[in-house]
C-alpha cells in the first residue's frame, strides 16, 4: 500500500472492502484528526465576538443545506428551486413548536437535540410530497414544479396567523448540561454543535454514496433507463432523493431558528433557494467537498462586497445605493464566470491540486 | 353582474400582457431549449429605457417605445451571443443558472440607477376619464395596451407563419440538424429568437409601466408569474401562450375578486397561478397546445 491519497500514484485495492474504507492509511486518519482537533479548538484560543461567529454558524448552516442540495441536485441531477422552502419547513417546525407551547417550554429549551431530528423528518416528508412529481417530469418542468412548491410555500406562510403572517417568531435559550447557554456564549455554543452536526452528516453522506442507495442515485442521475434495466427503480429513488434533501434542509432550518432565536419568512424566500443553487454550483455539483466549499466562498464573497460597498460608498454621492447594487451584480457574475470557465466548481480545483501533489516534480 | 363583467375585463387586460410577457419565454425556448430567468429584468430594462427616453430625453413617447424595442433588440441578442452560446449543449441545470445569474448581474446593474428603488409612473398621453359601457369601466391606457399587445402578437405570428427568416425559425425548432442540412445557420437562430423576445419583452415592459406604473419589483415579478402561463400553455406554442396567458389573467382576477375577504382568505392572486401549474404538471405536463413529448420512467 502506498502511503497517503496525496502521494498515491494509483489504486491498489484488492478488495471491495479495502475500497470502501473511509481512510486509506492510518497518516490520512492522523491528518484527519488533527484537522478536526483545530476546528474544534481554535474558537478557544482565539475571542472572535459574537458578530463573527454569527458569520461562521451562518456558513456552517449553510453547508448542512447544501449538502442536501448537492445530493438532489448534484449526484441525483433533479434541479430544485426550492430548496429555501424546505429549509423553511424545519425552521417553523421549531416555530410551530413554539407557537403551540410558547417559545421557553422544556421541550424547546432541553429537547432541542430530538427537535432537530424531529424538524428533519418534516422535511423528509415534504420533500417526498414535493419529489413526487419527479416520477413523471423531468429537468424543466421538476424545475418549475419545485419553484411553484417555493411559492406556496411563501404564500402560506405570509397567509397563516399560526405562523404570525412571516413575522419574527421567537425561539427560547436553550439548555446545555452546564446550565442556560446565555447571550455571550451562544453563537460559540452553536458553532460546536452545527460543526459536529455537519461532521456527522458529512461522513452519512460519505458512507451512503458508498451503498447501493447511494450509488443508485448517480445512476438515476446518469441513465434512468439503464438504472431501471438494473433493476432499480427510478420514481421511487428521485423521491427518496428528494426526501434526503428534505432531511439535510430540515436539520439547516431547526438550526438555523436556534442560532438567530426567531424564524421569520425573509430568510426562506426565492433568493435564498437561489443562493443555494449557487453555492452548490461553486462549490461543484456532485461533489461531496464542494458542498463545503460553496458556502464559505459565496459567503466570504458577500462579506467582501459589503466592506468594499462600504468604503465606496464614502467616496459616492449618497444617492447612489451601492451596497444594494453591488451584492446581487457580484454574484451574478460570479455565478455566470464559474458555469462558463469552471463548471465542476472549487472542486475541481481541489482535485486539481491532488493530482499535482502527486507527480511533482514531474509533469506526468 | 357589472362586478362579473369587470372582472373578466380586467381579467382579460391582465391576461393579455401575462401572453405578451410569456411570448418572449417561448420564443426562446422553442428555438433554443432555454428557460429564461432573467425575462423579468428585460421587461424592467425595457420599460425604463422607455421612461428615461421619454421623460428624461424628451423623445415623443411612440419613438421611445420604438426605440426601447430596438435597443433590447440588441441587448437580448448580445446576452445570447456572449453568455448562451458558449453553453449549448451544457446539462440544463447550468443553462437555468446562467439565466438566473445574468438576471441577478441585470438586477445590480438596475440598483445601480434611481430606478431600482423608486417609483416613477409614466406621463399621461391618454384621455383620463374611463371609457365606460353598461357599467363595466375600462380605463384608455388599459384599452391601448390590449390592443398593442394583440398587434404585437399579430404581427409576430404572421413572421413566423410567411416570413422565410421565421419559417426558417420554426424549422430550427423543429429539427436542428435538418434545418442545419438546408444551410440554416442555428447560432444566427437561437440569437434573433433571444432577439423578439427581447423586444416583445420591452414591449411588455412599457405596457405594464403605462398601467401600472415603474415599479421594479411588480416588473421584475413579471419574470416568474409567466412561468404558470408557458407551462399551461404548453412551453413552445405562442397560441398556448396567449389562451394560458388570458386563463391565468381570468383566474387571478377571479380569485382575487370573488374569493378574498370569503373563508378568511386573502391574496389568492398571487398564489392561485402557482397550484394551477401543479396540477397542470400533474395531470396535463405538456399544457393545452404543447407538443407530447414527457417520458416516463
Amino acid at each position: 500500500m502506498s502511503a497517503n491519497s496525496w502521494l498515491a500514484t494509483g489504486n491498489f485495492f484488492t478488495t471491495y472492502k479495502q475500497e470502501q474504507r473511509t481512510f486509506l492509511t492510518s497518516l490520512d486518519r492522523s491528518f484527519f484528526t488533527l484537522f478536526l482537533v483545530i476546528l474544534f479548538g481554535w474558537p478557544l484560543l482565539f475571542e472572535l465576538g459574537n458578530k463573527n461567529m454569527l458569520v461562521i454558524d451562518n456558513i456552517l448552516i449553510a453547508i448542512v443545506a447544501v449538502m442536501g442540495l448537492n445530493l438532489v441536485t448534484g449526484f441525483a441531477g433533479l434541479i430544485s428551486i426550492g430548496h429555501a422552502a424546505f429549509v423553511g419547513i424545519g425552521a417553523y417546525t421549531v416555530a410551530s413548536f413554539c407557537r403551540t407551547m410558547g417559545d421557553s417550554h422544556i421541550i424547546i429549551t432541553h429537547f432541542w437535540p430530538v427537535l432537530i431530528v424531529v424538524s428533519g423528518l418534516v422535511g423528509a416528508v415534504f420533500g417526498a410530497i414535493v419529489g413526487l412529481p419527479a416520477l413523471r417530469l423531468k429537468h424543466l418542468y421538476l424545475a418549475i414544479a419545485t419553484l411553484s412548491f417555493q411559492m406556496i410555500f411563501e404564500w402560506t406562510i405570509q397567509f397563516m396567523t399560526f405562523f404570525n403572517q412571516g413575522q419574527t417568531i421567537y425561539v427560547g435559550r436553550v439548555f446545555w448540561f452546564t446550565g442556560k447557554v446565555g447571550r455571550k456564549d451562544h453563537y460559540l455554543f452553536w458553532y460546536f454543535i452545527i460543526l459536529t452536526i455537519v461532521i456527522l452528516l458529512g461522513f452519512g453522506i460519505r458512507n451512503l454514496l458508498k451503498t447501493r442507495y447511494g450509488r443508485s442515485l448517480v445512476a438515476v442521475r446518469d441513465n434512468d433507463r439503464a438504472a431501471d434495466a438494473m433493476g432499480m427503480n427510478p420514481g421511487l429513488t428521485k423521491v427518496y432523493a428528494f426526501a434526503l434533501a428534505g432531511f439535510f434542509a430540515g436539520v439547516a432550518g431547526a438550526l438555523h431558528a436556534y442560532v438567530y432565536r426567531g424564524v421569520g419568512f425573509e430568510s426562506f424566500t426565492l433568493h435564498e433557494s437561489i443562493g443555494y443553487l449557487a453555492m452548490a454550483i461553486v462549490g461543484g455539483l456532485g461533489t461531496l467537498n464542494g458542498s463545503f466549499w460553496g458556502p464559505v466562498a459565496i459567503k466570504f464573497l458577500d462579506l467582501q462586497v459589503e466592506t468594499l460597498a462600504e468604503i465606496a460608498g464614502k467616496y459616492l454621492p449618497s444617492s447612489m445605493n451601492l451596497a444594494t447594487a453591488l451584492k446581487p451584480f457580484t454574484f451574478g457574475l460570479v455565478i455566470v464566470l464559474f458555469l462558463m470557465f469552471e463548471p465542476r466548481g472549487i472542486a475541481n480545483w481541489w482535485r486539481i491540486t491532488k493530482s499535482y501533489t502527486k507527480l511533482w516534480p514531474f509533469r506526468y | 353582474m357589472s362586478y362579473f363583467f369587470q372582472i373578466v375585463v380586467s381579467g382579460i387586460v391582465v391576461g393579455s400582457i401575462y401572453a405578451l410577457a410569456a411570448l418572449g419565454l417561448v420564443l426562446v425556448y422553442k428555438s433554443s431549449r432555454v428557460a429564461n430567468f432573467a425575462h423579468g429584468q428585460i421587461i424592467a430594462a425595457g420599460a425604463f429605457i422607455t421612461y428615461y427616453l421619454s421623460v428624461s430625453l424628451g423623445v415623443p413617447i411612440f419613438f421611445s417605445f420604438l426605440a426601447s424595442m430596438i435597443i433590447t433588440f440588441f441587448l437580448a441578442m448580445s446576452v445570447e451571443r456572449i453568455f448562451l452560446r458558449k453553453l449549448i449543449g451544457e446539462p440544463i441545470i447550468s443553462v437555468i443558472m446562467v439565466t438566473i445569474g445574468l438576471g441577478s448581474i441585470l438586477d445590480g446593474l438596475i440598483y445601480l440607477t434611481p430606478f431600482g428603488s423608486e417609483n416613477f409612473s409614466f406621463p399621461a398621453f391618454l384621455p383620463q376619464e374611463p371609457l365606460s359601457l353598461g357599467g363595466v369601466s375600462i380605463s384608455w391606457t388599459q384599452l391601448v395596451g390590449v390592443i398593442v399587445t394583440f398587434i404585437l402578437i399579430g404581427g409576430l405570428s404572421w413572421f413566423f407563419k410567411k416570413s422565410t427568416i421565421g419559417i426558417s425559425m420554426r424549422a430550427v425548432s423543429d429539427d436542428q440538424f435538418a434545418s442545419m442540412s438546408v444551410g440554416i445557420s442555428v447560432p444566427k437562430v437561437f440569437g434573433l429568437a433571444w432577439a423578439l423576445a427581447g423586444l416583445s419583452a420591452a414591449a411588455a415592459g412599457c405596457i405594464i409601466g403605462n398601467i401600472t406604473g415603474l415599479n421594479f419589483d411588480t416588473l421584475h415579478a413579471f419574470g416568474i408569474i409567466v412561468f404558470p402561463v408557458i407551462i399551461l400553455g404548453g412551453l413552445d406554442s405562442i397560441l398556448g401562450a396567449v389562451v394560458a396567458g388570458i386563463i391565468i389573467g381570468l383566474i387571478q382576477q377571479f380569485s382575487s375578486g370573488y374569493l378574498d375577504g370569503n373563508f378568511g382568505l386573502k391574496g389568492t392572486g398571487d398564489v392561485m397561478p402557482y397550484i394551477i401549474l401543479v396540477v397542470v404538471l400533474f395531470f396535463k405536463p405538456h399544457g393545452l397546445f404543447g407538443i407530447h413529448e414527457i417520458e416516463r420512467v
